[in-house]
């Protein structure tokens, strides 16, 4: 064992698989930095709800697990930045900050990026209408916000989220008018014989399930909303069967929530330029890491649902895992003592993320939608690009991913194609006979987020601008 | 759309290599004139300068020599719907440089003096006649040079325009094959050797129109020409109301600042970025980023109401006199070369066109561009 490099960790996101990282590698002696664009630590699933959530929403495992990690947090001696956004990174890894005394640079010796997942998206014709939103905000909307999206709410999508949004529809006393599922009822029947590994889920899909059914809410698998309209009190929704496209279901609803699962969150991984894979089961681009978190390049981990959507308790794990892994790659513990530290974590995940991945094909369930996009929907809604003018670009030889950005602006404006990449990918490996992964991803670029131009500019006056010499005349 | 090379071609009557703006407009009235032509790229079609540039149609950035050119250059853009076959939305503004101090307000004047003589429509203003034609400029300014014939285009438009013009005209278009060597062939011609595929491209002549990667393949025909690599930032905002009609820019030419239809803003000038053209990868460097941006707001005040949505950088060559290399490269009029013009954006489609029409037999004046005017190479000597 070489001895012992102490030198400084930066951890990226403060969800739980990044406090607990966090937390774990500050008890093994490093000087650790936590960045998390909050104002509070816990991450999408651990967010801290808001005093009216906390007076309205009945007590639940999401508040008192948040808490708990909180307080852990605040015990600890682990350096918080909060309200602290990563724009950009080098290869180097000094890291492009924007905090709330405006930007700055932070070079990262090791960097454990924990950044969570992105929802994604698939579109249909009338999305872009108001009251519309994604299933993962209506549930932040509802949880820490305490805020009914509408008083009725037609629930669509696929994955798991999709039975919990619906049922705290149903705790803060709103009407779920219909549950709308893109997978298949026996892929439900399949995850639910898997439950019994994991205990905890299997009480609370229990739980939901007995009052949905309760409530008569009609629930249709292998379909997907393909129509909105606005009308005077709210909207119109077609939802129509994907195996039987003539069968239709129209809906008259104050508010949809629509979503179609997870996706790691990769610009920061991509623009540190680590190697990546599409992952054909969850249908998403992700990094390639081994066991705890270890990616192609040195000194650089990803921890938690960034490294592929395996879920909260899995998250802990990983995150435990990966600070051990840290521990014993700079020499700080033993083989053995790794080892021994990471025994029992290891075998709870092995057993949690069997349940994981059975999910992965449910929450992918969307896949086949992008393909038949009608012509006038629209596809990238930052940039207004509709089905029609993707697939006129593809005629005229777009056949990359990037091409077709490059051709439409599909993806060019200021979400950078965390909304579209995946119906622009679909649609593009259908039109070209192409797979996900032969149609490629979007070059990520920074900044990650609009930046207010003053906080690049700072204070100034014309004197200070290093004005380059003249162009030749 | 790349086509399939694994059996062995029929030869080319020219073979362009680089399919940015220059080539792609040799390729395209080559094959309209009735030849049989190739053209290759490394990456897909458009991707590199061509594809990123800033979209400015410019007299005032572009080398006083070669305002003749810039100005053909710029009507061809304009026009873009009868040659190329669609409206690419070129607009056309004037375009205004300007002065805050007194040494760049004596730059500025310098400067518009020989672009005048040159051939372009400058004039210098006050601050006050500058004002009542953009009132968004920062009043603190002393003189501007306005010209009547500037512009600027929404660049992601070329490329698909240029793919279909291509393909109508029947060229055929060899996409994501990096050309690893080019030699003369046996029997005259020459052969492009790409990586990864079993057989070469042959073609009766060639065409360089590789820009920042020239350097390497004239290599390979003998010539010893260094050219600079450029890497220019670019940043682009989210969409403002309006806040400026004209291009911008300042008397040393390092801002162009433009803002677009739908309302974003697109910032350049020729800040420089970091990185290696054949190691691949290319890096902001944050200094020029806040230089470049700050300049810009000094320009327009109203920019500090603007989120940056994105920052990128693309890639500008340049000879060591900064001036094109347009032309045969051997006595046998069997290669040639057409790059490196200094704000090539403006000027690229007419310099694409007289090199096609140079080699179908006419004599448009190219001697200030003659690519052997740096080597030792005799002019009229023996093939490489």
């Amino acid at each position: 064992m070489s001895s012992p490099d102490f030198s400084p960790v930066t951890v990226i996101g403060g969800g739980i698989a990044g406090a607990t990282s966090a937390i774990a590698l500050s008890r093994h002696g490093f000087p650790v930095t936590l960045i998390d664009e909050q104002p509070v630590a816990g991450g999408q699933i651990f967010r801290a709800p808001s005093p009216y959530a906390r007076k309205i929403v009945p007590p639940n495992h999401e508040f008192s697990g948040g808490d708990t990690l909180r307080q852990k947090l605040a015990a600890s001696n682990v350096d918080v930045r909060f309200s602290t956004r990563v724009w950009g990174l080098s290869p180097t890894l000094m890291l492009d900050l924007l905090g709330p005394d405006g930007i700055n640079q932070l070079p990262a010796a090791t960097l454990v990026v924990a950044n969570g997942a992105t929802e994604r998206f698939l579109p249909f014709q009338g999305w872009t209408t108001p009251r519309i939103i994604g299933l993962a905000g209506a549930s932040i909307l509802m949880r820490n916000g305490g805020t009914l999206p509408g008083q009725s709410v037609v629930v669509a999508g696929s994955g798991p989220l999709l039975f919990s949004v619906a049922h705290q529809v149903l705790e803060l006393g709103g009407r779920v008018v219909a549950i709308v599922d893109a997978g298949h009822r026996s892929d439900w029947l399949r995850l639910g014989a898997m439950l019994s590994l994991d205990p905890a889920r299997l009480t609370q899909a229990t739980s939901w399930m007995l009052r949905l059914k309760k409530a008569g809410i009609p629930i249709h698998h292998r379909a997907h909303i393909s129509e909105a309209q606005e009308t005077g009190t709210g909207l119109r929704l077609t939802v129509t069967e994907m195996d039987h496209p003539e069968r239709r279901h129209v809906y008259a609803t104050e508010a949809a929530a629509c979503g179609y699962g997870l996706k790691p969150s990769t610009l920061i991984t991509r623009t540190a330029g680590v190697q990546h894979r599409h992952d054909p089961v969850g249908g998403y681009l992700e990094p390639v890491t081994d066991t705890a978190g270890r990616t192609s390049r040195p000194d650089l981990y990803v921890t938690g649902d960034a490294a592929g959507i395996r879920g909260m308790a899995v998250a802990r794990l990983r995150g435990l895992i990966t600070a051990h892994a840290i521990a014993h790659d700079r020499g700080v513990i033993s083989r053995d003592t790794y080892e021994a530290l990471t025994r029992v974590p290891l075998r709870q995940r092995r057993r949690l993320e069997a349940v994981s991945r059975q999910m992965l094909p449910l929450m992918n369930a969307g896949s086949a939608i992008p393909a038949h996009l009608q012509d006038e929907t629209i596809v990238c809604r930052c940039e207004r690009v509709k089905a029609a003018t993707l697939r006129s670009a593809i005629q005229a030889g777009a056949e990359d991913l990037n091409q077709l950005k490059a051709w439409t602006r599909c993806g060019m404006g200021p979400c950078q194609g965390r909304m579209c990449e995946d119906s622009a990918r679909g649609l593009l490996a259908a039109a070209c006979g192409k797979t996900p992964e032969e149609a490629g991803s979007f070059t990520a670029r920074m900044p990650f987020f609009p930046l207010p131009l003053t906080a690049v500019t700072g204070d100034f006056t014309y004197s200070d601008i290093p004005l380059p010499k003249a162009a030749p005349l | 759309m790349t086509q399939a090379l694994h059996t062995r071609p029929d030869v080319f009557d020219t073979v362009v290599v680089g399919a940015g703006v220059m080539g792609a407009t040799t390729a395209l009235f080559l094959a309209r004139a009735g030849q049989k032509v190739a053209l290759i790229d490394r990456e897909d079609m458009f991707r590199a300068a061509s594809g990123v540039n800033a979209g400015t149609l410019t007299l005032h950035m572009t080398r006083a020599q070669l305002i003749p050119h810039a100005i053909r250059g710029r009507e061809m853009w304009l026009d873009s719907a009868n040659w190329l076959g669609e409206d690419v939305g070129a607009l056309a503004t004037p375009g205004l440089s300007m002065a805050f101090t007194e040494a760049e307000e004596e730059l500025l004047r310098q400067r518009a003096r020989v672009r005048q003589e040159m051939g372009a429509p400058i004039e210098v203003l006050s601050a006050k006649e500058t004002i009542r034609i953009e009132p968004g400029i920062n009043p603190t300014l002393r003189a501007a040079a306005y010209c009547a014939l500037d512009g600027h285009i929404p660049t992601y438009r070329v490329g698909g325009a240029y793919a279909r013009a291509l393909r109508q005209a029947g060229v055929t278009i060899i996409e994501n094959s990096p050309v690893e060597g080019i030699s003369p062939a046996t029997g005259g011609g020459y052969e492009v050797r790409i990586t990864g595929r079993a057989h070469p491209v042959r073609g009766h002549r060639i065409v360089l129109s590789t820009g920042a990667w020239l350097e390497k393949m004239l290599g390979w025909l003998g010539y010893d020409i260094p050219i600079r690599c450029l890497i220019n930032q670019l940043v682009v905002t989210e969409t403002l109301p309006p806040v400026m009609r004209s291009v911008l820019s300042i008397a040393n030419g390092l801002l162009s600042l433009k803002q677009f239809a739908n309302g974003s803003v697109l910032i350049g000038g020729g800040w420089q970025g970091e990185g290696n053209i054949h190691q691949g990868g290319t890096r902001v460097i944050p200094e020029n980023l806040r230089g470049n941006v700050r300049l810009a707001q000094h320009v327009v005040p109203r920019l500090n109401e603007a989120q940056i949505l994105r920052v990128w950088l693309g890639l500008e060559s340049e000879t060591p006199d900064a001036m094109p290399l347009i032309g045969a490269l051997t006595p046998d009029e069997d290669a040639f070369v057409v790059g490196c013009i200094h704000s090539g954006f403006t000027s690229g489609p007419y310099m694409g066109r007289l090199l096609a029409e140079r080699i179908l037999g006419s004599d448009p004046d190219l001697g200030a561009f003659d690519p052997t005017r740096f080597s030792s190479l005799p002019a009229t000597g023996t093939r490489p």
